[in-house]
């Protein structure tokens, strides 16, 4: 077995790269005349650079990449089977497929995570918990799950999907791509260790002044999220220049599917913004060594943190919530059968998005303390973003109208979308308000909004594409009716645990912390019942998908009967993606409309694909 | 090559000047506002003078271009 | 368990388009880098304004002119490459490493003379800034290095220059960043 000894001794490179790094610090720290040369947290972080970079290189990039350096050979290892899932394996289906598998990992431990924290909060007083362990909890929920929520789709879906709907053999970087991937491992290792250094007490946001103070948990958290930065970066960076260069002849930029622009705008985002949660978590690093950024009694100040924060974690949640736009989209057309309703104007809208993303973070900060003559111009900027997203409304309203809509679970849960971002979305006018935001601040109905949005805008538009691809990416179907009974049990689950929060929100109950009064105890109880429904709900969900990609029933190459590139070769497709390259000769969601064709694939043997059977299944 | 290493000199000339030129604004200059705009014009023509003649930018939206 | 000693790069892309690929990537790489490098120049007007400690402005000009300088002999190196001169480009290569070298001494000068400490405000945006821009010039010389090594050896050339260009773009990137970082933290009032 080439894969377990590889990853295996990959680890065992880690842990000596950690234990090294921790030695060259101590004894540089030794020849500067520190007293205290094992002195501690500057000691992990040596410790983590060279542990992650020894990790890299024994599980093949050494091989792969770094031999390069030297002007060596380089060479690549293919292995048969499962055991390519655990390479530095190149091919972004692959690849695709280790993001997709291990976030669902992340997404269900978390998740576990936030049954502990319910059951602690069906009650006010302390049951199952002490107050430092509830924080830990509740930080590593929020942590693992913003970790979920920025990869899984980006990572997973994108990683799988882009390069085969422009019609291209792989991305334009893919020893970059596999980099991406296996940062993921170490970072999951931070993450998962802090309990053991007394948890993460700040929650995923890690202000000071607590985050310096704290315990040494904190300086895992940021390494671990500072490298998982960069994998974000890197991730994107690679995206922009695939949907640039990489596109097959004849597919124009107005030709592009939906979620590929949506995937563009997407990556320009976390390009350009996830340097400022680095940037903040290394001021944080800094200040715990002795430096003065956030200390007001030496001239430093706390707001500077949550300026250079939310610069990243504004457009952060954009991050999250564009893809599942760009997924609702593509889903509601090709299951209505119908053009995409204003296409133009959809793209428009991401762009716009993009555009104004960076400009309305500061509202995160009315109640901060901040000067007042921001928050007219925050206030504003933020609810200008409600034109962008009206559109992308727009866009799926008008390809539902009239369409002929077929119930599949990807469309069902595609739909799904469009209600619970709707939720999601009026929450957020009362938060951008300041009126109604000084009062709801830090309450559980800021946690009711950004579940509305995340979960029900995101997460419900990852299981709309797994439902969608798990045919194309294993070959095998899985049980429709199992599907629909976790569709309306998640759907039903969900709602009733968000929409009821909003209520002790609006009464005041605090959000991160383990008690609060006793009145709100029925409906804390309700809303911890409602949750764990909601949970037991990925049950369905997990047997179905275990079940059906060992044993389902054989998949068709286009069970859809989609007009998009990456259903018109087999399923699971080829290594290098298509039998010949294809050419595309008109838009991809011309349904119904005569004569219209989205792709060929000239060089073929037989004359290839020719446009979707008109009507589609049923 | 003397066509590109006259250009690399001509500029490395130009960028001589605007740093002593940045230099003496904040040396002499006593305006607040007149120093800033100085120090801000010279640093962004250097800037601009490395990123152009330098880093070549222009090969990003010319990528046919033989060098 | 095959052997395979390709890597595929940009598969499928057509040929001519990997050096247009590969520089594409390498400026997003630098537009990500520049909001780090602008954020930290934010909080550096954030929390002091305009107030600057004193510094050694004779070693401030000495090493701003220093980098200024290397980025002329990378300018140089990758000139020679695109016209297959290698051993101007190998001994141009060699120049800027030293240079490097001496502007990442001048920063470890001024560092040892401060008279402020890391736990004044100040101080935390002179070391932070200084020291990020350090590393990234370390970094750079050790892909220098790299690339020198290769270049002794003949292994580029106008048809290959690809890893030259790189790494010389790169050092570019790092004296612009000097270009804002030295009014910035040397020229303020
Ligand atoms: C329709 C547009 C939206 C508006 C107007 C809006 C507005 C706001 C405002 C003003 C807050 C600050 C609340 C407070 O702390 O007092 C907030 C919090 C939040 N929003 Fe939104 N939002 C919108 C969409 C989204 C989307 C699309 C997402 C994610 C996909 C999202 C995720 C979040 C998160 C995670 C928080 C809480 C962060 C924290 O404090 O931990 N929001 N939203
Ligand atoms: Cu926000």
């Amino acid at each position: 077995m080439y894969a377990v000894k590889s990853v295996a001794g990959a680890m065992g490179l880690g842990l000596i790269g950690f234990y090294l790094g921790l030695g060259i610090v101590a004894v540089l720290r030794w020849l500067f005349g520190y007293p205290d040369p094992w002195g501690g947290e500057i000691n992990i972080i040596g410790g983590w650079v060279l542990g992650v970079f020894l990790w890299l290189m024994g599980i093949g990039m050494w091989g792969m990449w770094g031999r390069e350096w030297f002007g060596l050979k380089t060479y690549q290892r293919n292995l048969p089977g499962w055991q390519r899932y655990f390479t530095f394996n190149t091919d972004h289906k692959v690849i695709g497929i280790q993001y997709l598998v291990t976030f669902m990992v992340v997404f269900f431990l978390a998740g576990a995570l936030a049954m502990l924290m319910r059951a602690e909060l069906a009650q006010s007083g302390n049951q199952f918990l002490s107050n430092s362990q509830y924080n830990g909890t509740m930080g590593l929920h929020g942590i693992l799950m913003v970790a979920v929520a920025v990869a899984a789709v980006i990572g997973g879906i994108g990683n799988y999907a882009v390069p085969l709907m422009i019609g291209a053999q792989d991305m334009a970087f893919p020893r970059l791509n596999a980099l991406t991937f296996w940062l993921v491992p170490p970072v999951a290792v931070g993450l998962l260790a802090t309990p053991f250094l007394g948890g993460i007490e700040h929650g995923w946001t890690a202000y000071p002044p607590l985050s310096v103070f704290t315990n040494s948990s904190q300086v895992l958290f940021s390494l671990s999220i500072i490298t998982f930065g960069l994998t974000s970066i890197l991730g994107a960076l690679n995206f922009i220049v695939t949907i640039i260069y990489m596109r097959a002849p004849g597919l124009t930029w107005g030709r592009l599917p939906i979620f590929v622009w949506s995937m563009f705008a997407t990556s320009w985002i976390a390009l350009l913004y996830t340097q400022g949660f680095a940037a903040a978590l290394l001021l944080i690093l800094l200040d715990r060594l002795g430096f003065s950024f956030f200390e007001a009694s030496t001239g430093g100040d706390p707001l500077l943190y949550q300026h250079v924060f939310w610069f990243y974690s504004h457009p952060a949640v954009y991050i999250m919530v564009l893809p599942g736009f760009g997924l609702a989209l593509e889903i509601i057309a090709h299951f209505s059968r119908k053009p995409l309703f204003a296409y133009k104007y959809a793209v428009a809208a991401f762009l716009g998005i993009l555009g104004l993303s960076g400009v309305v973070w500061a509202h995160h900060m009315f109640t901060s303390g901040m000067p007042n003559y921001l928050h007219g111009p925050f206030l504003v900027a933020t609810e200008l973003i409600s034109i962008p997203t009206g559109l992308i409304f727009l866009s799926a309203l008008g390809t539902i109208w009239l369409g002929r809509l077929w119930l599949k679970p990807p469309m069902l849960f595609a739909l799904a979308v469009i209600f619970n971002f709707a939720c999601g979305g009026v929450t957020g006018i009362f938060l951008a308000d300041v009126p109604t935001d000084i009062h709801l601040q830090d309450t559980y109905f800021v946690v009711a909004h950004f579940h509305y949005t995340i979960v029900g805008g995101e997460i419900f538009a990852l299981f709309a594409a797994i439902y969608y691809y798990f045919p194309k990416m294993t070959g095998r179907m899985y049980s429709e009716r199992l599907a629909k009974l976790h569709f309306w049990w998640m759907f039903i689950g969900f709602n009733a645990t968000f929409f009821l929060m909003h209520l002790p929100g609006i009464k005041g109950m605090n959000r991160r912390i383990a008690d609060f009064q006793s009145e709100l105890d029925p409906l804390n109880l309700t809303i911890s019942l409602a949750a764990f429904l909601l949970g037991a709900s990925f049950l369905v969900f997990i047997w179905n998908m275990v079940y059906s990609w060992v044993r389902g029933p054989v998949a068709e190459a286009n069970p859809w009967q989609v007009r998009t590139l990456e259903w018109q070769t087999t399923s699971p497709p080829p290594h290098e993606n298509f039998p010949a390259p294809p050419v595309v000769r008109g838009g991809p969601y011309d349904y119904g409309v005569p004569g219209s064709i989205h792709a060929t694939f000239p060089s073929a043997p037989s004359a290839g694909f020719a446009g979707a059977p008109a009507g589609g299944g049923q | 090559m003397r066509k590109p290493m006259q250009t690399g000199l001509i500029v490395a000339a130009i960028l001589a000047v605007l740093t002593i030129t940045e230099y003496l604004f904040a040396t002499h200059v006593g305006d607040d506002l007149v120093r800033f705009l100085g120090i801000t014009v010279s640093a962004l023509g250097k800037a601009v003078l490395i990123i152009y003649y330098f880093m070549h930018i222009y090969r990003l939206w010319r990528p046919q271009e033989a060098h | 368990m095959a052997l395979a000693t390709a890597h595929h790069e940009a598969a499928h892309a057509p040929a001519h388009n990997h050096l247009a690929i590969n520089r594409a990537g390498l400026w997003l790489f630098f537009f990500s880098e520049t909001i780090l490098f602008g954020l930290l120049l934010s909080a550096r007007f954030y929390l002091e304004g305009i107030h600057r400690e004193e510094l050694n402005q004779a070693l401030g000009l000495l090493i701003t002119v220093i980098l200024l300088l290397s980025s002329v002999t990378a300018y140089t190196a990758e000139t020679a490459i695109e016209h297959d001169n290698k051993k101007v480009a190998s001994w141009y290569l060699f120049f800027t490493i030293v240079l490097g070298l001496i502007f990442a001494g001048g920063v470890a000068y001024e560092w040892s003379i401060a008279h402020f400490h890391r736990s004044e405000s100040f101080g935390s945006i002179f070391f932070t800034m200084t020291g990020i821009h350090a590393t990234h010039v370390i970094t750079g010389v050790f892909m220098l290095i790299l690339v020198w090594a290769q270049a002794l050896r003949g292994r580029y050339s106008s048809k290959n220059p690809w890893a030259v260009s790189a790494v010389v773009m790169y050092w570019h990137f790092v004296d612009v960043v000097w270009v804002f970082y030295y009014p910035a933290l040397y020229l303020t009032k």
